[in-house]
């Protein structure tokens, strides 16, 4: 019973800590530039798929040579994206709808895309690091630790480039007041460009952690995507700090009731969840009034 | 004057529709495919008046669907109600929930909204799928297989032959959109438009959002379960493959051809997108890809659809004189 | 140094300014005086590229900056300091300063423009780890010049620095607006009427309706009855 109980602790700790990656990624998106990415859950697949090819193809078969990869081909595909199909509907009145729909357009074309490219059967991806500490009835995957460690320290060094580069505090100006990073001359278009691309390697990057411990499907995102939806109005559309708690949360929930009920429950719960927050505290823990 | 003129657009789409059983009557599957494109114009129909009208980003409105078909069926088959009744309680079963689900959503803003109708759609397949669901009789995975036909004093409708329950359908698409227009010209649609562009102002000259608001959530939902009702009767069995993204962007795609926000334009996008879909279907999984970029391109080439399309060409051709006056 | 033609904007579909012609040239301080409303702020977010929907030309040092963009307007050294600060509520005094000094070309001076802003107001150095939202209007109104001046700009745009201002803290703007100057920073402001401002302008105009209806020397119009009765208030 006990070590079962810790079992599920570990296992909701390693969940939340991705999902706290992956929704600060969205929150970012949506406190820089108010737009909201249907497609977010595409992003995470892809981030599986691109691993899958990685195994596949590359000569040299590690996770190191994954992420060198995956990064940089997330970062530029985010880009361009928001710079073809997000940068062109800001001029409008209705541009948030218009946002919400290409994206979920883009979503449908990604997903059947997987399908249509990699089969609809799940693929599985090789273990970051093999072996376990044990002891007696505790068990705990070396995979987990460096899953925990990957996911912290990515929303760490984010937290740092926010914290400390020129581009990073472009980023928290445009996200505080529009207006004023105008005027001194911060390019908006670029950093609305830059978050979304930023955005998208964060839940790529998340996709790679989870697919091997999850599988990789075509259509796997879309739970992420309620999941880190659900983060980010939980701890507050806009903060980080907020999506950090919310995700941890949110992990151990979802691993407790997954425990307890059944993994069909878990969405009601979280459902459950957001639902009372929400109209208890409309801004969500840490977020901002209005 | 606008709104006669949508009425106009509408009398003359109906008609048109209405004598199309006298060239396609003898295919049964042309007039099968007709029949889903009058379903669906209803639904886009109701997902405009919420989302393009009223302003609230619902992305409930499948779900709402899904809810009224699966009540019908279930009614209709445990408690023997007739079909033409249960159709009218799932609508209402629908409705409620609608309102269930507005209440919390209306205190939230944009983003949010999307965020909780959705939800209801996410979780509402797990629902139908699990216990809750096989208690309620939803048949879990396997689906709802056999469902009563749609009767009217004792004459049958039947899949068979498709004309009796076309016009059927065709009577309540034309009811549905006479309601939404009757919404759209009355104070109602006066208010949203209020709303729209300045709510606080709005609501400091006493127009109650909450109130609207609430409303046009329980009549969306109302009519969309309602239609959900008789698809279910029609196609005789269900699934909770309805939830998948497929048909939620298809919904979407009759809105982008459309356009968000003209009214008409969601009925002329259902017939366009589902014939489009017809005619991609033996692509087979090479048909949502394209769909997919369908949304895409449309948004960004026609952002406001047909009716946008028709209504800049229309004021093109006029004198520019208003503009230039300010 | 900045001359323009023939300046039209518009705001959403309303006219906003009217054949708007002016000239400024370097080291000068130049006063726009006019009632609210009447199209001052437009005036000069026009000229920083803050304004999208307009005609006409503004040429700086003889090259054509209209609609180039704030970006690009800010790095060739015109900064424009909003009549509502714009300040970034979350961040430090020191970041917001920091990041007065986003552009390009300010970004070599950083540190020598620190010194100089912090010299020059010595409240901001002591509350330079302070979020900007804790700050009095006085000192936020100070924060926002100062962020400015990190832009390392020639030419300073400010919209009505002193509103809403105590008038012994008026008075030490126009001290400081001074004291830019005189390090040979043009100053283009405008402001509804406040004497120790006007009293710095070496050249006046009057903006009303979105026309300039009065241009010249102070001298000028202190004997410009018109304008003594409906502004200068003598």
């Amino acid at each position: 019973m006990l070590t079962e109980i810790i079992d599920v602790i570990i296992s909701g700790m390693i969940n939340g800590s991705v999902y706290a990656l992956m929704a600060v990624g969205l929150t970012l998106i949506y406190g820089v530039s108010k737009a909201f990415n249907f497609a977010y859950g595409s992003f995470y697949s892809m981030g599986g798929y691109l691993a899958f090819l990685v195994f596949g193809f590359a000569v040299l078969h590690h996770y190191l040579i994954v992420f060198c990869l995956a990064a940089p081909i997330l970062f530029f595909f985010g880009y361009i994206i928001e710079k073809l199909l997000v940068a062109p509907l800001r001029k409008r009145d209705d541009w948030e709808v218009k946002v919400m729909m290409i994206t979920l357009g883009l979503a449908l074309f990604l997903d059947n895309s997987f399908q249509v490219v990699f089969g609809a059967r799940m693929k599985s991806l090789p273990s970051i690091l093999e072996g376990s500490f044990e002891a007696g009835d505790f068990i705990l995957s070396y995979q987990d630790v460096v899953i925990f460690i990957l996911s912290i320290g990515g929303i760490l060094a984010f937290r740092w480039f926010l914290n400390n580069t020129r581009t990073g505090m472009a980023v928290r100006a445009v996200a505080q007041n529009p207006a004023g990073a105008e005027i001194v001359g911060i390019p908006k278009e670029f950093v609305f460009s830059a978050t979304f691309a930023i955005s998208t390697v964060m839940v790529g990057m998340g996709g790679i952690l989870l697919a091997q411990k999850y599988f990789v499907t075509p259509d796997g995102g879309w739970d992420i995507l309620v999941k880190s939806w659900v983060i980010t109005a939980f701890g507050g559309m806009g903060s980080i700090r907020g999506s950090l708690y919310a995700a941890f949360i949110v992990g151990m929930l979802e691993a407790f009731v997954g425990w307890q009920f059944g993994m069909t429950w878990t969405l009601i719960a979280l459902f459950a969840v957001l639902l009372t927050t929400l109209v208890i505290r409309p801004q969500g823990l840490m977020g901002k009034r209005g | 004057m606008e709104h006669k003129r949508t009425a106009i657009i509408l009398i003359i789409i109906w008609s048109i529709v209405a004598i199309l059983p006298l060239f396609f009557g003898s295919t049964n599957f042309i007039m099968h495919i007709l029949i889903m494109c009058l379903i669906w114009s209803v639904v886009a129909s109701c997902w405009d008046l919420i989302m393009g009208f009223a302003g609230i980003f619902s992305f409930g409105q499948v779900a709402f669907f899904v809810i009224g078909s699966y009540s019908s069926a279930i009614i209709s088959a445990r408690f023997g109600v007739p079909p033409i009744f249960a159709v009218f309680m799932a609508g209402i079963i629908s409705g409620l929930l609608g309102v269930l689900v507005g209440i919390p959503c209306l205190k939230l803003k944009g983003a949010y909204i999307a965020l909780v109708t959705f939800a209801v759609h996410m979780i509402l397949e797990p629902v139908l799928k699990g216990d809750i669901g096989r208690f309620i009789g939803t048949g879990g995975s396997r689906g709802i297989l056999t469902i009563q036909p749609m009767n009217i004093f004792g004459y049958t409708f039947t899949s068979v032959q498709p004309i009796p329950y076309f016009y059927l359908i065709l009577v309540v698409a034309i009811v549905c959109s006479a309601i939404i227009w009757f919404v759209i010209k009355s104070p109602w649609g006066t208010a949203f438009l209020a709303l729209k562009d300045a709510e606080t102002f709005a609501t400091c000259l006493g127009v109650s959002a909450f109130k609207y608001k609430l409303m046009v959530f329980a009549l969306t939902s109302f009519l969309t379960g309602m239609i959900g009702g008789f698809y279910a009767h029609y196609v005789g069995m269900l699934s909770t493959r309805m939830l998948g993204i497929d048909l939620f962007v298809t919904l979407m795609v009759i809105l982008v051809i459309g356009g968000v926000g003209k009214f008409p334009g969601a009925v002329i996008g259902a017939f366009i997108t589902i014939a489009i879909n017809e005619i991609l279907s033996p692509l087979g999984s090479y048909r949502p890809i394209i769909l997919g970029a369908m949304v895409v391109i449309l948004v960004l080439l026609l952002p406001d659809g047909i009716i946008g399309l028709i209504q800049k060409i229309m004021t093109k051709k006029e004198p520019m004189e208003s503009s230039i006056e300010k | 140094m900045i001359k323009i033609q023939n300046l039209n904007a518009y705001y959403d579909d309303f006219h906003v300014l009217k054949n708007i012609s002016l000239e400024v040239e370097k080291g000068q301080i130049v006063v726009m005086l006019g009632p609210n409303g009447h199209g001052k702020s437009t005036f000069l977010k026009s000229v920083c590229g803050l304004v999208k929907k307009m005609t006409g030309t503004i040429s700086y040092k003889g090259k054509e900056i209209s609609g180039l963009g704030a970006e690009k307007t800010v790095n060739m050294g015109i900064t424009y300091i909003a009549e509502n600060r714009e300040l970034f509520p979350e961040m430090t005094v020191l970041e917001n300063l920091k990041l007065g000094a986003y552009s390009r070309s300010a970004r070599p001076f950083e540190k020598k423009n620190l010194e100089k802003v912090f010299s020059l107001f010595p409240r901001l150095k002591a509350r330079q780890e302070q979020f900007a939202s804790t700050m009095s209007g006085g000192e936020a109104r100070m924060l926002a010049i100062a962020r400015g001046l990190m832009s390392n700009a020639e030419v300073l745009a400010m919209d009505e620095p002193s509103l809403g201002l105590q008038p012994n803290l008026r008075i030490e703007v126009a001290r400081i607006i001074k004291e830019i100057n005189s390090e040979g920073i043009t100053v283009l402001l405008v402001e509804q009427n406040i004497p120790q401002i006007t009293a710095l302008a070496d050249k006046l105009y009057v903006l009303e309706e979105g026309r300039i209806s009065f241009e010249g020397s102070k001298d000028e119009a202190l004997g410009n009855a018109h304008l003594k009765e409906i502004f200068l208030g003598m």
